[in-house]
């Protein structure tokens, strides 16, 4: 796997090891099979994702229709995004599929724009693993106030709670690069940054992505 | 939580500068990192690097490592919440409404 050969930033100074670890883990994670996709197909999510993202066309692919229009979409268009799409989309996929698409793209935004602000050039995608999707309902996500069923109420910290591994691997990936949710409470934080100028910078990344939340 | 932590640690700031780049946000090396967020969402392979360099001097290698992270964080998170459609509480909306006026960030809300 990808445990020590991914994601060396060997010219990049002050990288910290949590970040090295979190990428690598997030790359074990998109080859192997995920709850509702393969790893041949989360790879190619990912794949669809960056060419989007990048507006590079589509490249050929395994995925259908609505999966292409899923990953391309939620990468490159996400302001565009609306309850109604949504709504259409899911009729197709099903909401556990399209929540780990979410879960897949969003993660891969956030490697491949940390590569692009540091000026290195993006990690290849993994080779994908072989192995079947485990295919676990979760029992306890019911449909709220957001678009997608969720555990408990509608949080940003639950948002991908439909499919538990999405949201572990999403908690995983916001402590190393932001904060952990305890970490959120201390206002006085300081590491490279201090805590204002961190959410100054959150700020406007949110205000250029015209993103509400 | 901006405005808390700018408190917490006692300094001002001018929260326009997030959405009007012709403010200076008055956080110490604000308008650098601003610069780097443009720069790296938006701008071109020659602003990324000017600009990359800056927060450098400003700040150091391992203060620019933290702004690229937290860029990368809310590439992440912002797609999650637009893509699941997610909603802002009653009780944050009606305690940042002056906050959200002043900034012009209601434009953004497609729930």
């Amino acid at each position: 796997m990808y445990g020590d050969v991914a994601f060396e930033f060997s010219e990049v100074a002050g990288l910290r090891a949590d970040i090295r670890r979190v990428f690598r883990r997030e790359w074990d994670r998109l080859a192997l099979a995920g709850t509702w996709w393969s790893g041949r197909e989360r790879v190619a999510i990912g794949n669809e994702a960056r060419h989007a993202r990048f507006g590079q066309s589509s490249p050929r692919t395994i995925l259908a229709t609505s999966d292409v229009e899923a990953a391309s979409t939620v990468s490159a268009k996400p302001a565009a995004i609306r309850r109604e799409w949504v709504n259409a989309i899911t009729t197709d996929l099903g909401y556990p599929r399209y929540v780990e698409i979410v879960g897949i793209v969003s993660r891969l935004a956030a490697i491949d724009t940390f590569h692009v602000a540091i000026g290195t050039e993006l990690e290849p995608l993994p080779e994908p693993e072989p192995g079947e999707p485990s295919r676990t309902e979760e029992p306890l996500a019911r449909p709220g106030a957001a678009w997608v069923p969720m555990v408990g109420g509608a949080s940003i910290t639950q948002a991908l709670s439909l499919v538990d591994a999405e949201s572990t691997a999403q908690e995983d990936m916001h402590g190393p690069l932001y904060l952990t949710y305890e970490e959120m409470a201390e206002l006085d934080f300081v590491r490279g940054l201090n805590r204002a100028q961190m959410e100054l910078v959150a700020a406007r990344t949110s205000a250029i992505n015209e993103c509400f939340y | 939580m901006l405005r808390a932590s700018a408190s917490v640690i006692s300094i001002e700031f001018e929260p326009r500068a997030i959405t009007d780049r012709s403010l200076d946000p008055l956080l110490p090396n604000g308008r650098e990192l601003l610069d780097l967020v443009d720069a790296v969402l938006t701008g071109t392979a020659q602003e990324r690097a000017s600009t990359r360099q800056a927060v450098i001097e400003a700040v150091g290698p391992t203060g620019l490592v933290d702004a690229a992270a937290v860029i990368a964080n809310f590439e992440m998170m912002n797609r999650i919440a637009d893509a699941t459609g997610m909603p802002v509480g009653k009780g944050t909306l009606k305690r940042t409404a002056e906050w959200r006026a002043l900034i012009d960030i209601d434009r953004f809300n497609h729930l």
